[in-house]
């Protein structure tokens, strides 16, 4: 009865977790309830997805992101409050901690409220910036919705992004235009590699502050598509950071909002847009998994891939030189609910190295077959002309997937004594074999005209 | 291989550059062509006469062992015209195939000194048949040696 118990509890557990790979205890800092109910909508769909919300003023005595040195939340939403400090339990270092845990971290930032210090320096640490000065947001001259702000143009619409740049996935794509209230602009900094955007602002954006005295903007913090509405940042243990810079985007007054574009009546698709967003962030997509990994010597019976994933994972620990080997590994996508089979996006493929210390292959892995969730990637190649201790590496890194990197070390040894080509193989060494056998040849000559002719020989030396 | 001979060969040329030293300081570009001709017909008794000696006061084994160390000696030469003309790629067959035959001529040539007539009074206590006796377990070792080394 018990086990039939756990069965079930298993079962209901794993139907809860379908969502995130990450886990689903969602943590959303805001101060009160009145907050809480204009991003009703956003919060409601995440429930709806699966996530477990606990939602926490910044500086309640209860919140605490770790307990007993562990995660105690799996992804935190960090809403802009009034408050100026987010109190101790969020100081940057814990969130940056957090994020080492593999914890996801969602910050909405917002031009009215000033941003706290502890994001601000969370963000400066992972090479993100924001303008210093609080009120500054995004204008836009040509993309702005003049029914809610026919004055001051700071409400932009803007289209879905397109691909970040070719062989990237883009997983933000759609159909409609989103509307971007007083953001605040970021721009990426040029040192990390880990961070990418996600929405960028339009050419002819500029960051700028209201509150300056000046009729126009001088010396801008940013301007055009190097400002970003929305940006992200994947650290190489695959934690996510996503900054949102209009929290008002989130919320229910911009969910289906009807809005004007240049004298074009449309419908923003915020909600839609939302959910990928915040799906990418909590790890629902773009997650990919290594499934089984296979590499074996060919034996050459059969030259071709071997397809078959009921081989025995035999992966032996030590190779020759100049063998035939076959590598074939399983890797998987995480879409939402299941894995699937993972394709690499159009132009990039990913990439076998063969190395000591450094590569000395580096091979593209083929599709080889599908299964039902997961792809088959797979290589043949022949092991170098060194022996030594050799990795097996795939190191995959690309914006707005996980990272993978998977290792497997094995022996490459030298020829044994009986391995190599018999002489009579090489047919460079025919003249020499020639030579070896015509001495031969010739000292049994010698030696039989010596015999022979012995017995006058010796008559004469006794004479 | 020419072997030693004492009384006619060191007796010829002797007997021929002594005409020359003379006429040189004489005359220098008119005499040339006879004195290169007489130089010639010289070349050619000392050789006709190393040979007709040869022939005649050495013993047949000995003619014997020249012969394969004639031929050793071509085996030689073309398996190194070979070696220089189209690379050294299996270097073991070449270093076996090459030293064969050296080894070969050695081994030949040290049982050629022993059983030479003219150096019977240095080797007094080793026999013609325990100098080939020697010889063909030499021979047979190397050839072993050889074979085993050019896999």
């Amino acid at each position: 009865m018990r086990w039939l118990l756990s069965l079930l509890l298993l079962g209901y557990l794993s139907a809860v977790q379908a969502l995130s790979v990450a886990g689903t205890r969602l943590l959303v800092v805001l101060e009160d309830g009145a907050e809480r109910e204009k991003y009703g909508a956003f919060l409601g769909d995440l429930e709806a997805r699966g996530f477990h919300i606990t939602t926490e003023a910044p500086k309640s005595d209860s919140l605490s992101l770790f307990k007993h040195g562990e995660r105690t939340y799996d992804h935190v939403v960090l809403l802009p409050c009034l408050a100026k400090g987010l109190g101790p339990a969020l100081s940057a270092n814990v969130l940056l901690d957090f994020m080492k845990k593999e914890g996801n971290v969602l910050v909405a930032l917002s031009s009215e409220r000033s941003t706290p210090a502890a994001v601000q320096s969370l963000l400066l640490e992972l090479d993100i910036h924001i303008p210093s000065d609080k009120g500054a947001l995004v204008v836009d001259h040509f993309n702005y919705d003049s029914t809610s702000a026919a004055d001051k143009h700071d409400v932009l619409l803007l289209p879905y992004p397109t691909t970040l740049k070719t062989g990237v996935t883009n997983y933000f794509g759609g159909d409609g235009l989103i509307a971007v209230p007083r953001a605040v602009g970021q721009t990426l900094g040029n040192e990390s590699p880990l961070t990418a955007p996600i929405l960028r602002a339009p050419c002819t954006a500029y960051s700028y502050n209201p509150k300056d005295e000046a009729d126009s903007a001088e010396d801008p913090f940013a301007t055009g598509s190097q400002l970003n509405i929305v940006s992200a940042m994947q650290a190489h243990n695959s934690a996510r950071l996503t900054v949102i810079g209009s929290a008002e985007m989130l919320q229910n007054a911009w969910f289906a909002e009807k809005a004007t574009l240049s004298g074009k009546a449309v419908k923003t698709a915020n909600r839609d847009f939302a959910e990928k967003v915040s799906a990418w962030a909590f790890k629902e997509v773009g997650v990919l998994k290594v499934g089984k990994l296979v590499h074996y010597q060919d034996e050459g019976v059969s030259k071709k891939v071997n397809t078959s994933v009921a081989i025995p994972e035999n992966n032996p620990k030590i190779y020759r030189i100049k063998s035939d080997v076959t590598f074939a590994v399983e890797i998987s996508e995480y879409d939402k609910t299941h894995y699937v089979p993972f394709v690499p996006p159009e132009g990039d493929a990913i990439q076998l190295e063969f190395s000591m210390l450094s590569p000395f292959h580096r091979l593209n892995l083929r599709p080889i077959s599908q299964t039902a969730n997961s792809t088959i990637f797979g290589t043949s190649f022949r092991t170098p002309d060194q022996h030594g201790i050799f990795n097996f590496r795939i190191n995959y890194r690309r914006p707005f997937v996980t990272n993978i990197d998977e290792k497997r070390q094995v022996t490459v040894r030298h020829f044994a004594h009986d391995e190599w080509p018999r002489s009579w193989q090489i047919s460079g060494a025919w003249v020499w074999i020639a030579g070896v056998w015509v001495t031969v040849a010739g000292w049994i000559a010698f030696v039989a005209v010596w015999l022979w002719s012995a017995p006058a020989n010796t008559v004469k030396k006794t004479q | 291989m020419p072997p030693k001979h004492r009384t006619p060969a060191t007796s010829t040329p002797a007997a021929s550059t002594t005409p020359r030293s003379t006429t040189t300081p004489r005359s220098t570009a008119p005499t040339q062509s006879p004195k290169a001709s007489k130089n010639n017909t010289d070349a050619q008794r000392i050789v006709q006469d190393l040979w007709s000696s040869y022939q005649t006061r050495t013993s047949q084994r000995t003619k014997l062992l020249d012969t394969f160390l004639a031929f050793l000696i071509l085996v030689g030469v073309l398996q190194f015209l070979y070696v220089v003309l189209v690379g050294n790629f299996p270097f073991n067959a070449f270093l076996s195939g090459f030293s064969a035959t050296v080894g070969q001529f050695v081994l030949t040539a040290s049982l050629r000194i022993q059983t030479n007539p003219q150096n019977e009074g240095e080797f007094k206590t080793i026999s013609q048949e325990r100098a080939f006796a020697d010889f063909v377990l030499g021979s047979l070792l190397l050839h072993f040696f050889c074979v085993n080394f050019i896999n």
